[in-house]
């Protein structure tokens, strides 16, 4: 058991968490860095990702506590550890998960110097956020009169899904580059649940001692590809064939820039996923709505004919309840991300009059900002970054990231990536600090992967 | 200062592979329990003259009635205690005792809540709390129907119930479940 909860906390930190790639942002001239921003100036002649393992990204977070804040060993009682966990929870908190495997990345260069690249990956993306009154009304229970215990913040999305998808990044003049990249979404499963609302509450009767009410309650489950008819059989071939277009299919779109409005300085932004799954396959959405009042019930007074007020309670409850499964297609917008930068460069190895030089070498330093923003119906957040990056020669390029994010104000990361020849391997993880105690850890990000470049630097 | 490549990315490794942990207690879960109470409205009445007459407009001693349970099975072993809270409002001249009763699914009485509630002859609004204690809490899950007892007292001043009479006896209550969650 102890070894499960170390595996599964460390495990967690890495599938929970936000989906901000603050370290591979525009780091080391790597491919991948064209999934974050389309505008990228690559400077390869042409890449490929070894296929399955060009990037393994995890992701993950819990706003609310860690494992080490519950399960300490130390002197304070369990039980006080929650109590202290309750009062330390906000108005809501929230959990994500996201996951991503490439199966291909391709791209070459164009004679315009246009860099065009491919790929196809296969992304898991769970955010989660439940309202504190929930937790109040399961910790408190409901003898506060008067008090309303709302579902309004309840909301949550999860999404298996893969994605083509085929940019281009090109340059417009001497300081701009513009880049686009489409998408091609293949839903395999989703369920999400966004405009719910409603409250529950007790207060003082005029009958009876106590009036109690449902009040506006309406929750909305929409699901896909989780509820399959009886005659599909769930093997290997249907799940690829829902991941290569036979899903719910969607499109979107990456644009990004960059801007360098004198040496060595560099402004970039991008959005991601500015598109849309539209659900038409396997859909089968969940709707419960309506009002309930409750003052108690009255007797008759006839002990012949017991009263059965507890089923008439129970068939007048679902008669005013009304709960509804709706087979209808749906769209949903995918968690659109933003990304903005600033840059600093500086140590770059100058040409001297008893060498040539055919290109342009990459300066040593970069020092920067980052925003990250993830907006969806569902949870929107903010996360901010320092960075440094560090090129040793041709071989080594380093970065480190100091992140303030919901999870922590203290986030530092770290990248390597190494080249020998053509051959690109890249690592980067981010909440080091948290690495002395991996229970502590509310959040982790970390990618993997592996290229191979041609005619870079 | 020179930096080493590989030893960079030795360091970067490391980072990675040899992280630290603080001790952890999961046994201490076991001892985890929560105290939560909820309050679920109950019974109300306003009875008037005819509900204690029959049809000689001759006093009924006592009535009763019985209302079937939900299953609570649910409920075990969580649910600790119940109480109740019966508000009261006579303005009738005569004494009434009032019994909450339990039975099985025989209608065999099986529980009598205490104390019996007793309320007096043209009394205004009195609340009455009774319990189920944490030892006789097993008899929830025995139950199957649950019943009212009013019993009538006798008349000491002569003074008796008629048709005409616009006296009302008033009840009000409330039902508190004590839970406590907890590893079983």
């Amino acid at each position: 058991m102890r070894k499960l909860i170390f595996i599964s906390s460390f495990l967690s930190v890495f599938f929970i968490s936000a989906q901000n790639k603050q370290i591979l942002y525009d780091f080391a001239n790597l491919p991948q860095t064209l999934l974050l921003n389309p505008a990228v100036d690559f400077q390869g002649k042409f890449h490929i990702g070894v296929p399955g393992f060009s990037q393994l990204s995890l992701h993950g977070g819990f706003s609310g506590f860690s494992v080490y804040d519950l399960l300490a060993a130390d002197d304070v009682s369990i039980n006080d550890k929650i109590a202290t966990i309750y009062k330390g929870l906000g108005k809501t908190e929230f959990f994500s998960f996201n996951q991503q495997m490439e199966l291909l990345n391709i791209g070459f260069r164009l004679k315009n110097n246009s860099y065009v690249s491919a790929g196809y990956y296969q992304e898991l993306d769970i955010l989660f956020k439940f309202p504190k009154d929930m937790i109040d009304l399961y910790y408190e229970g409901n003898t506060m009169v008067n008090r309303r215990y709302s579902v309004n913040k309840l909301a949550g999305q999860a999404e298996l899904l893969g994605v083509f998808h085929v940019g281009i990044s090109r340059k417009v003049n001497e300081f701009t580059r513009i880049g686009l990249r489409a998408k091609i979404y293949s839903s395999v499963a989703s369920a999400s649940t966004k405009r719910n609302s409603g409250f529950f509450y007790t207060e003082e009767g005029t009958d009876n001692i106590y009036k109690q009410h449902l009040s506006n309650v309406d929750l909305f489950l929409e699901t896909s590809g989780i509820v399959l008819p009886s005659d599909v059989e769930v093997d290997q071939s249907y799940i690829q064939g829902q991941f290569l277009f036979g899903g719910n299919l969607g499109v979107g779109l990456d644009v990004g820039f960059t801007y360098a409005p004198k040496e060595a300085w560099e402004i970039t932004g991008s959005i991601q996923d500015f598109g849309f799954i539209y659900y038409t396959k396997n859909v089968e959405s969940h709707r419960i709505r309506g009002s309930y009042e409750l003052e108690g019930f009255q007797l008759d007074f006839d002990p012949a004919t017991p009263d059965t007020y507890w089923t008439d309670l129970k068939d007048d409850f679902k008669d005013r309840i009304a709960r509804d499964t709706i087979y209808s297609n749906y769209i949903n917008f995918r968690p659109m991300k933003l990304n903005a930068s600033i840059s600093y460069s500086f140590g770059r190895k100058r040409a001297d009059d008893c060498s040539f030089m055919n290109k342009v070498s990459p300066y040593a330093h970069k020092v920067g900002g980052h925003l990250f923003s993830r907006l969806n119906v569902v949870h929107s957040y903010i996360a901010a970054t320092v960075f440094y990056e560090r090129r040793f020669g041709k071989s080594l390029a380093t970065k480190i990231t100091y992140t303030a994010d919901p999870f922590s104000y203290a986030n530092v990361g770290l990248g390597v990536s190494l080249r020998a020849g053509a051959f690109n391997i890249y690592a980067m993880a981010d909440n080091l600090l948290g690495f002395k105690n991996v229970y502590a850890m509310q959040s982790a990000n970390v990618q993997l992967g592996m290229n191979f470049i041609f005619g870079a630097f | 200062m020179t930096i080493n490549p590989r030893k960079t990315s030795y360091l970067f490794l490391m980072v990675l592979c040899f992280s630290c942990t603080e001790p952890i207690d999961v046994d201490q879960l076991d001892d985890a329990s929560l105290d939560s109470s909820y309050l679920i409205t109950l019974i109300h009445l306003n009875l008037k003259a005819p509900k204690f007459l029959d049809a000689l407009n001759q006093e009924i001693p006592v009535t009763t009635d019985m209302v079937s349970m939900p299953d609570s099975d649910d409920l075990y072993p969580y649910l600790k205690r119940v109480t109740f809270t019966v508000k009261t409002r006579n303005t009738f001249a005569r004494n009434f005792t009032l019994n909450i009763l339990f039975y099985d699914a025989d209608k065999k009485l099986i529980y009598t809540l205490k104390p019996v509630i007793i309320v007096p002859a043209n009394s205004g609004e009195l609340t009455h709390i009774l319990e189920i204690p944490e030892n006789d809490i097993n008899i929830i899950y025995s139950t199957d129907y649950l019943g009212m007892t009013m019993s009538l007292w006798k008349s000491t001043t002569g003074a008796v119930i008629n048709v005409t009479d616009t006296s009302e006896f008033n009840l009000k209550s409330s039902m508190k479940l004590y839970f406590n969650f907890k590893k079983v």
